[in-house]
């Protein structure tokens, strides 16, 4: 064996547990890449595990070099390009497998475990949640793991192993914790648009388009969940506003664009002020749904005048806002509506909805000119048979309002919504839509609400003279309990099938165990996603705020690095000074230690030096002090016996206690009249 | 022009070399003398980054830009725990060396043309184990070993052969990469040891022929001369027993040769056949490993030194020695630095 060779085989040691840690990062890449990287890895993988059980040779350089062509020409062919998230984390798979392929020596490995490392980064593009965060611990650890065992001169065994890879991972937790906290953020992106796609990914969209949208309400990600600061609304009073529809085409309400920023209206009174921080997932869009009806909201989100809140740039990443609302004072309340607003809120086109016309033109008849009769007029003609809520509505075809109000009668808010908005302008009342969410699930773990895209729900704002746009919600007159009890209260009737996991109603043992379950682990992903992911610059602020600290000023970055540092340090020099005691953690090795100090109390050098045998250190005191021969020649069996004697243990107790009893001998504990010195220290 | 070239590059070098050598002076020289032991205590082990070190440093870069440019806390996350790791691998590779005790082996003397075993003692104090330990020096880097909790491992390291002489060892380094490979902790270490090479022995008489002189002569004459049988007794060179006697008697003899009772033989500098010093030490080394071997009673006479008679192991090392040591001004050993030695 050459010294080449031998250098090779204690350099490859790792190999093995490369060949398992790098499987293990790569794995979450599975659900995302084409399922040629992902075969291309596993082959790589096995190939090269194969070869190392067989002890052969990897392929030369002229075939890896053929290989990464390939691979490369293949993920240009899938992505048309070799950059971005996408192309390049599959580069970066398939690199890392032809790397492990071609592993010979001990720089391959560490080189292929780096990668490892980049490996595991690249998931957070496609997947953050808390189990990914778990599983890149565990890759972490594997991979600390086998990088340690390359270094090591000999095979660790597999505890060693894992212990040390597992501490290295926990002293590194506070390093990581301080950082996260005050390494100075930028707000990203510092080039190009770092966002895979520019598909909108909220439940509400700018259009409403009664009809189009039912599998929206099948959709139970989550929305944004909500924490309340002191008093929770009753859930009629839960009305999440985002969007408002004005403009109606005969089929589709399109929500307002623009709008000027207006001031926000003052609560009236603090006891119907509500104040929460909510935490939304992001949307792509720059609306934030806001309680109804808001008096406080972030900086960086304005108040228009078409009453939606908007912020300033798109909400790409999950973000948190405090907010207040004033759950009684409507918009518009203390204003006049404006010639041309009232006439845009009025519009209709001129051929929609004639058969509804026809009856609002009865209404009119009826009630003259109240306004509120002739609100409750159409919300009687909903809440009377045969309309019904229902999530699986038939298609309208034709005039949609006409269709659904006469013929079909069956639908959901934005049904109910749309047509009431159509029946109102007939009969010269300004109305619009509004969109947002309504209900949400109490979550009693977090006491957090949760929203979900199924609670996405459509309203009615009409403006009435000296009150502003007052809410009406028809989906109320057909359907109390969605509002009452959320979209989960819901049951169905008429054995409608509802979706299993919106039904609520007479929940049995095994589905109050699964909402038992879902409540704690909808808590575990709203703490990881509200403490965690949404931590950004602005959380950053306002938490160096809290400790009158300013984190656009680098000085008071530093402070604060410095500080957690500094804790650190003090809880390592803690840590170091609590283990010490443990070196002597023998009864009878302390014993000795104690007879031995005193002994060196009364005469300097005659304490037993650290690595002098007890046998020759007691012929020395022997020696020089005679008066203490007994003393410490009867120590000295007795810690020979405790200390080695397989005995009982009742002998070695006894022993101890021998021992114990030597080591307080008034002959040893006494200083020494004869010697002047100690005389004076005692 | 290809000569010009190789001279000036081994020119750099060596000025490369000594200027290493001056920093490490300079780094070291607050260090105590070492003696024959020593215990690593903080003020004298050194780190710095491996390549692999700037390497991970450079992709921790790469993973903080990404996680700022997608604003992804999962990848703040991870870069600060690896760098957590990395900060940490400085006190863990500092670790597996501080407080380890180094002591110098004896070296055994070796013949010139025979590789020399360098073994250093190392001893854990701190109740931890040391993995990864390498000991170089002069370029030459030992095989890793580990130094178990509470326990001791001798790490050997082979220099190559040299010629006849009395070395010391050059400055030795103890160094590891454990656990991480990105970072190395190493120590400068000048334990005292000596080396000793003794000449490689050449016979006289086969050497030249058999040319007719004093040592000769003597040599044929005792060859010569009758046995004599005499009783064992301790001390007696195990060489010289009569085993055939010992089967037959049960009872151990040895031959006593006459010159070996009677009289004392001078190995002489100036009667040996040959001109140059070295060729002169190998015939005289030749002489006293004979002479020991029969137990003979030797006496050494070299130009600037007597050795009175005597005979034993400790008598035959004595000599020895005043070969090694003949007209040797001590160097340090390893002599030629190997190209891709980087020293320290």
């Amino acid at each position: 064996m050459t010294r080449a060779d031998r250098h090779r085989s204690s350099g490859m040691r790792g190999l093995e547990l490369a060949l398992l840690a790098l499987p293990v990062a790569a794995l979450p890449h599975a659900w995302h890449q084409p399922p040629w990287v992902t075969l291309l890895v596993a082959t790589a993988i096995l190939l090269r595990t194969w070869l190392h059980l067989r002890d052969h040779q990897p392929p030369s350089i002229g075939w890896m070099a053929l290989l990464a062509a390939f691979a490369g020409g293949l993920t240009f062919f899938q992505f048309g390009t070799l950059f971005g998230q996408e192309a390049g984390t599959a580069l970066l798979l398939v690199m890392m497998a032809l790397k492990l392929l071609e592993t010979r020596n001990r720089r391959d490995i560490v080189i292929g475990l780096f990668l490892g490392y980049f490996v595991v980064v690249t998931t957070y593009f496609f997947d953050q949640s808390l189990l990914i965060a778990a599983w890149s611990l565990l890759s972490a650890w594997l991979l600390t793991a086998a990088l340690v065992q390359v270094h090591a001169g000999r095979t660790l065994e597999r505890r060693r192993l894992a212990r040390q890879s597992g501490w290295m991972i926990v002293h590194a937790l506070p390093f990581m914790l301080i950082l996260f906290v005050a390494f100075p953020r930028v707000q990203g992106p510092l080039w190009g648009d770092p966002q895979r796609d520019d598909v909108a990914t909220t439940a509400l969209s700018g259009e409403l388009n009664p009809g189009d949208i039912a599998e929206l309400l099948q959709d139970q990600t989550t929305a944004m969940r909500v924490q309340f600061r002191d008093t929770v609304p009753p859930p009629r009073a839960q009305y999440w506003r985002a969007l408002v529809m004005t403009d109606f085409d005969g089929r589709r309400w399109q929500a307002e664009g623009g709008g000027s920023s207006i001031e926000l209206p003052q609560a009236e009174d603090s006891d119907n002020v509500v104040a929460y921080t909510a935490t939304l997932e992001p949307t792509r869009v720059r609306y934030l749904p806001v309680l109804d009806y808001p008096v406080a909201l972030p900086d960086n989100a304005e108040y228009r005048d078409n009453h939606q809140v908007v912020r300033d740039r798109r909400i790409v990443s999950r973000i948190q806002y405090d907010a207040e609302a004033d759950l009684t004072r409507p918009p518009g309340a203390a204003e006049s509506l404006s010639s041309a607003a009232r006439e845009r809120a009025l519009r209709l086109p001129p051929s929609a909805a004639p058969q509804a016309r026809a009856e609002v033109a009865l209404w009119r008849a009826t009630h003259g000119d109240d306004e509120r009769a002739i609100i409750q007029a159409a919300l009687d003609r909903f809440a009377a048979a045969p309309y019904r809520y229902t999530l699986q509505p038939p298609t309208l075809r034709g005039d949609v309002t006409d269709q659904f109000l006469f013929e079909t009668q069956a639908g959901y808010c934005e049904h109910y919504a749309s047509a009431f908005a159509v029946l109102m302008r007939s009969a010269g009342i300004p109305t619009r839509v509004v969109t947002g969410y309504q209900g949400g699930e109490w979550m009693p773990r977090g006491e957090y609400l949760r929203l979900r895209n199924a609670d996405a729900h459509a309203w009615n704002e009409v403006w009435l003279d000296g009150e502003g746009w007052i809410r009406v919600d028809p989906t109320a007159a057909i359907a109390p309990e969605r509002i009452e009890a959320g979209i989960a209260g819901l049951t169905g009737g008429a054995g409608e099938a509802m979706p299993d996991f919106l039904r609520r109603d007479g929940l049995g043992w095994m589905q109050q165990l699964r909402f038992g379950l879902e409540d704690w682990r909808d808590f575990a992903r709203f703490r990881w996603e509200s403490w965690v992911l949404a931590f950004d610059p602005e959380r950053q602020r306002e938490l160096f705020a809290r400790f009158g600290l300013d984190a656009t000023d680098w000085r008071d970055i530093v402070t604060a690095l410095g500080a957690g540092f500094g804790l650190l340090s003090l809880m390592a020099l803690g840590w170091a000074l609590w283990r010490r005691p443990r070196r002597h953690r023998d009864a009878a090795d302390r014993l000795l230690q104690r007879l031995s100090r005193r002994i060196e109390q009364q005469q300097t050098g005659l304490g037993r030096r650290a690595h002098e045998p007890v046998v020759i250190w007691t012929r020395r005191v022997k020696a020089a002090r005679p008066d203490l021969a007994s003393v410490v020649e009867a120590f000295a069996e007795h810690y020979n016996q405790a200390r080695f004697a397989p005995g009982q243990r009742e002998d070695r107790s006894w022993h101890l206690a021998e021992l114990r009893r030597l080591a307080a001998r008034s002959s040893v504990r006494k200083p020494r009249a004869a010697s002047p010195v100690t005389q004076t220290t005692a | 022009m290809r000569a010009g070239s190789v001279a000036r590059r081994e020119r750099l070098r060596s000025q490369g070399h000594r200027l290493r050598e001056g920093v490490i002076r300079w780094v070291t020289r607050r260090h105590r003398e070492d003696g024959q032991q020593a215990t690593l205590g903080r003020d004298r082990i050194y780190i710095l980054p491996t390549r692999a070190g700037y390497t991970l440093l450079a992709i921790l870069g790469v993973m903080l830009l990404g996680a700022i440019n997608y604003s992804n806390n999962m990848a703040f996350l991870l870069t600060f725990l690896l760098a957590g790791i990395g900060h940490n691998a400085i006190w863990y590779t500092h670790r597996n060396l501080l407080g380890l005790k180094v002591s110098a082996l004896p070296v055994s003397p070796v013949f010139a043309g025979q590789p020399t075993q360098i073994s250093l003692r190392l001893d854990d104090t701190r109740d931890r184990d040391r993995e990864a330990l390498h000991l170089s020096i002069g370029g030459y880097t030992s095989e890793p070993v580990t130094v178990p909790a509470r326990g001791q491992q001798t790490v050997r390291l082979t220099l190559p052969p040299v010629g006849r002489g009395a070395y010391r060892l050059s400055r030795q380094r103890l160094d590891t990469r454990y656990p991480l490979g990105i970072l190395k902790a190493w120590t400068w270490l000048g334990l005292d040891t000596e080396i000793l090479v003794y000449p490689q022995p050449v016979d006289p008489l086969s050497a030249h022929g058999g040319i007719g002189d004093a040592s000769s002569a003597q040599r044929r004459q005792d060859a010569s001369t009758p046995d004599h049988i005499r009783p064992y007794r301790p001390g007696d060179p195990p060489g010289r027993i009569l085993w055939k006697a010992l089967a037959r008697t049960g009872k151990l003899h040895i031959r006593e040769t006459a010159a070996g009772g009677r009289d004392t033989l001078w190995i002489d500098w100036s009667a040996m056949p040959a001109s140059d010093t070295e060729t002169r030490l190998s015939m005289l080394c030749h002489q006293i490993l004979a002479a020991d071997s029969e137990g003979r009673t030797w006496g050494l006479r070299l130009p600037d030194k007597t050795l009175p008679p005597g005979q034993g192991p400790a008598h035959r090392e004595r000599s020895l020695r005043a070969l090694a040591e003949f007209r040797f001004e001590p160097i340090a050993l390893p002599i030629t630095k190997p190209s891709r030695g980087t020293g320290a």
